[in-house]
């Protein structure tokens, strides 16, 4: 964690929102490097999730819609769908989460990324939420 | 819904060890500590403690006990005596269908303890006073749950705990046996039992420790220090699963009678005069429609079969699954459900759907380790 990074204490827990990203209503991050869309879920959401035992990816080449389901994790506990940010193609998978997939639960900003997605168009930033405002929605929810 | 939740009382010392916390009817408790199967693993190969405090806990005092209970649960209690735990006994309702699962607790001829689901602790109370009043018994229903907590340690190592903890004489106990007021770190719980439900205690591998709060932080604390993993309740579900006990709401309730969820270890056949008796002869003579079952998946299978899920012969859906987990032990997915009595196939393969995409599973008897 950096010292700029965001922690949020409520009273079930300690979620971190990492500077640098976007974020989505649906609880995922987002970050855009080299024209590539990175996606991953949030430490708050997989902390909600709990212990992952199973991500289902798609193959790369997907042609995905913006809001479509395109990964499927499944926890002890439950299953959630995370959300194409954008239109565009899968250009490339984390298959190291085919055999690990608590990375997801470990390093969720990090190792634990989902695909990567070549936007059809470019992407409006103002669509997402800013960190401050994760953090933000994340005290809401828990208050 | 999280505003009105509880919190176990133990819940500052769970976040201590690093406690993912969460919420199981209506309590905020330990869901794990970042590895739930290693938890579930450690429990079968080592030792863990659980904090089970969400549990309702009553204390029953009255001066005809024993004729009370006699007629409210499912039970035979004519052998039951001081000292010992009886369960789980069932509380029907007039139907047969199950109100819920309880553990008994015969601390004196005038005072009973008993030991209940979390999402029925009101319900359960109420149920009994109600009976207590319409039959004419004298009882008092006095509900200790927010001032007790409920600590389970299990696992083949958990006589070692129960010793670094001074509970010598734990060891002795035979299963469902407790010890009354017993020093534990030199100062007096209410009780130390032989039990538990992971499955653990039927191997004699199980104690649950019932104290005051204080006394229980400590007693958590202790147990961590002498060795016992700290474990959280989706691993007290996937070794409760392996062993085929089932989870009231969820296996069983009160759209459920004891015979079609074969909960043979709650019912005394030969028993008569107790609520619901009538309606279960009229179910035992006219038969059940499905039957409680057991289930695995392949090896590499992923996915959990979950609450809902269709059981399938050839397209044709054959029954449903009510639980599923991963079991580390069996390295695979396995589940409960029921199926039709006509397909109580035990030992033959079916699908489970989950999700839309079929995966064969195996039909088995509990439990499945």
């Amino acid at each position: 964690m950096s010292t700029e990074d965001i922690l949020v204490k409520t009273k079930l827990g300690e979620y971190l929102v990492k500077r640098g990203l976007l974020y989505t209503e649906s609880d995922e991050w987002v970050k855009i490097q080299d024209g590539v869309v990175i996606l991953g879920i949030t430490d708050y959401a997989q902390k909600k999730l709990k212990y992952v035992v199973n991500v289902e990816l798609p193959e790369p080449g997907t042609q995905v819609n913006a809001g479509e389901p395109i990964v499927t994790l499944e926890s002890v506990k439950s299953v959630a769908d995370a959300y194409s940010p954008c239109s565009g193609e899968v250009v490339e998978v984390n298959e190291e989460l085919y055999d690990t997939p608590d990375l997801i639960n470990k390093d969720p900003y990090g190792a634990g990324w989902l695909v990567k997605i070549k936007p059809a168009e470019p992407i409006d930033e103002s669509k997402f939420l800013s960190p401050e405002a994760y953090a933000e929605k994340i005290k809401a929810k828990e208050e | 819904m999280l505003k009105t939740a509880r919190e176990t009382p133990l819940l500052e010392t769970l976040r201590k060890y690093g406690a993912s916390v969460g919420e199981f009817a209506g309590w905020i408790t330990a869901m794990d500590y970042g590895n739930p199967l290693e938890e579930h693993v450690t429990t079968r190969n080592s030792v863990t403690v659980f904090d089970v405090s969400h549990m309702g806990r009553y204390l029953i005092r009255g001066s005809n006990l024993f004729e009370f209970f006699q007629k409210l649960v499912t039970k035979d209690l004519s052998k039951f005596r001081e000292g010992r735990m009886s369960g789980p006994v069932l509380l029907l309702n007039e139907d047969a269908h199950i109100i819920d699962d309880i553990m008994l607790y015969y601390l004196s001829d005038t005072e009973w303890l008993a030991v209940v689901n979390a999402p029925n602790i009101e319900k359960d109370r109420a149920w009994i006073s109600k009976w207590a009043k319409k039959w004419g018994y004298n009882i008092t229903v006095e509900d200790i749950t927010l001032s007790t907590t409920l600590i389970a340690i299990q696992g083949p190592r958990a006589p070692e705990i129960l010793e670094s903890l001074g509970v010598s004489d734990a060891k002795n106990l035979s299963i469902l046996e407790f010890l009354r007021n017993p020093s534990v770190l030199g100062e007096e719980a209410i009780l130390v039992s032989r039990s538990g439900w992971t499955g653990e205690e039927v191997r004699s591998h199980g104690y649950e420790i019932m104290t005051t709060v204080k006394h229980g932080k400590q007693v958590f604390e202790a147990a961590v220090k002498a060795g016992a993993k700290p474990a959280g309740l989706i691993a007290r579900d996937s070794l409760r699963l392996e062993m085929g006990y089932p989870l009231i709401g969820v296996d069983i309730g009160d759209d459920t009678n004891p015979i079609e969820a074969r909960y043979w270890m709650a019912l005394s056949l030969k028993k008569e005069d107790f609520l619901g008796e009538e309606a279960l002869r009229r179910i035992y003579e006219e038969g059940v429609h499905r039957f409680r079952v057991a289930f695995k998946l392949k090896k590499g299978v992923r996915r959990i079969p979950r609450h809902g899920n269709n059981v399938l012969i050839n397209n044709k859906i054959v029954g449903h699954v009510t639980s599923g987990a991963y079991s580390p032990i069996l390295g695979r997915s396995i589940g409960m459900g029921y199926v039709e009595a006509t397909h109580f196939y035990i030992g033959f393969k079916v699908a489970v759907d989950i999700r839309g995409k079929t995966y064969e599973a195996k039909i088995l008897d509990f439990p499945l380790i």
